[in-house]
């Protein structure tokens, strides 16, 4: 593993070989192919995971399973569907919420409630900073102070909106369409649409 | 309906973010199969927090890589899906629905890597496909008796160390196994729940090279769809060996699409 290419951990998908690429080779077994997929996107998975679960050691094995759902999965991906990255990402934060629904269902609501943060501005253990990490944070800073925290408490914390709903005091219609606005308006700063 | 319309509409933020219970996912689910701009919604809000997640990046410690690598390469892999396409000779002959299966299957073939290794994972597989072929030889090969030539080809491949195998949907229905070796120059053929066709026609084998199409054998579908195992000799390095819908007493040149197409290692 070329240990110079850290930065690449966050970099869009516009750098290194081309995402969807390496998963058409990987569905066909290819070895090496998965062995670039990983250096190319276990950091993108384990970032997102862990800012669902928080717990490192829970969010290390849910990395492992998502990367090896993608490797038995990879004949799946369809370009047409949508980009590579889009449908990792989309399995990663799956199973990161399945997991900790799970648990939350044993834990106590109110307690973790309490302890619920938005920190959508610290974004800890970072590899490094870059472009595409600060045009998020810029991205998200233009939405509404609520639609921020809608979408925080959604993506990363795990929320479903009717949790949010409770936890902002708001009503739950109110987080849906905060949520459906925060969305388009991230998704349109960042140009990816 | 006009406000449960509305209200599954704007679940479509939750939904990209599986903010939503699996109910609400369930109907949001079956919702948009029937809405194409929902659809396109989701898809554009994902783009979006794929890179939500990216942002938040960390490295991995660095013990995980050769643990997970390893760990894929002891699992099976679901068989790719070559194309949506149902039937390859309604395609045939409505134009604009031939483009599409046929752009995809374009895109199969240029996405196959030519060599593909052994894994783990493909030689447990194989194990068990010799295991099937071997299971075989007692009912189904016998009819094959005729041709103790094929069943010494048979094993050849199965036993060369050069064999590699795949196995991939077919189009029209099934899935087809080849498990090949350049050293035997052979490929074995073999298909489960192929769609039975009109006793006019029948599907054709073809080894596809730089130079050409050489026919390669004609695959009657028995009972419950199975096929072969069927010898497929004088395979050469950079053939592909695909299958076509041709007129029962089999073609020169294939004349329909390829319902299902292997690129072997070279």
């Amino acid at each position: 593993m070329p240990d110079g290419e850290g930065g690449r951990l966050v970099a869009g998908p516009r750098s290194g070989p081309a995402l969807g690429d390496l998963i058409s080779s990987v569905a066909l077994g290819d070895e090496r192919a998965y062995e670039a997929f990983y250096d190319q996107s276990s950091g993108w998975v384990l970032g997102t995971v862990r800012r669902v679960l928080r717990d490192p050691a829970q969010a290390e094995e849910v990395m492992q399973e998502v990367l090896l759902e993608i490797w038995r999965s990879a004949s799946r991906f369809d370009p047409a569907q949508g980009s590579a990255v889009s449908w990792v990402m989309t399995i990663a934060h799956r199973r990161a919420v399945d997991r900790v629904r799970s648990e939350r269902s044993h834990a106590n609501r109110e307690q973790r409630a309490a302890t619920a943060v938005i920190d959508y501005d610290d974004v800890t253990e970072a590899v490094e900073a870059s472009l595409d990490r600060e045009r998020v944070q810029r991205c998200l800073g233009s939405l509404t102070e609520l639609q921020r925290e809608c979408v925080g408490l959604a993506y990363y914390s795990g929320y479903t909106y009717r949790e949010v709903a409770e936890l902002l005091g708001v009503p739950a219609g109110t987080v849906k369409t905060r949520m459906r606005d925060g969305l388009i308006r991230l998704r349109d700063c960042l140009g990816v649409a | 309906m006009m406000t449960a319309e509305y209200d599954l509409h704007a679940l479509a933020g939750p939904y990209a973010m599986d903010a939503v219970s699996d109910e609400e996912s369930a109907s949001f689910t079956e919702h948009l199969a029937g809405c194409e701009q929902c659809r396109d919604d989701v898809r554009e809000m994902r783009e979006a927090t794929a890179r939500l997640g990216i942002a938040a990046a960390v490295r991995p410690r660095p013990e995980l890589r050769e643990q997970t690598i390893r760990a894929a390469l002891s699992t099976a892999q679901l068989a790719p899906v070559v194309s949506a396409a149902r039937d390859s000779r309604t395609c045939l002959m409505a134009d604009e629905k031939k483009e599409k299966p046929l752009r995809r299957l374009a895109w199969r073939i240029r996405s196959a890597r030519p060599a593909v290794r052994i894994s783990l994972a493909a030689a447990a597989v194989l194990a068990v496909a010799a295991a099937v072929l071997g299971g075989m030889t007692s009912s189904a090969v016998r009819q094959l008796d005729h041709s103790r030539h094929q069943e010494h080809m048979i094993a050849a491949v199965l036993n060369a160390p050069d064999k590699v195998m795949l196995t991939a949907r077919v189009v029209t229905g099934g899935t087809a196994t080849v498990v090949m070796s350049h050293e035997a120059r052979a490929a074995v053929f073999t298909a489960h729940d192929l769609v039975a066709l009109p006793s006019t026609e029948s599907y054709e084998i073809w080894l596809m090279g730089p130079t050409g199409e050489r026919a390669a054998g004609m695959v009657r579908p028995q009972a419950g769809g199975m096929a072969g195992p069927t010898i497929v000799s004088g395979l050469r390095p950079g053939d592909m060996i695909g299958v076509t819908v041709e007129p029962a007493g089999g073609s020169s040149r294939p004349t329909s699409v390829i319902v299902v197409v292997f690129k072997p290692g070279q």
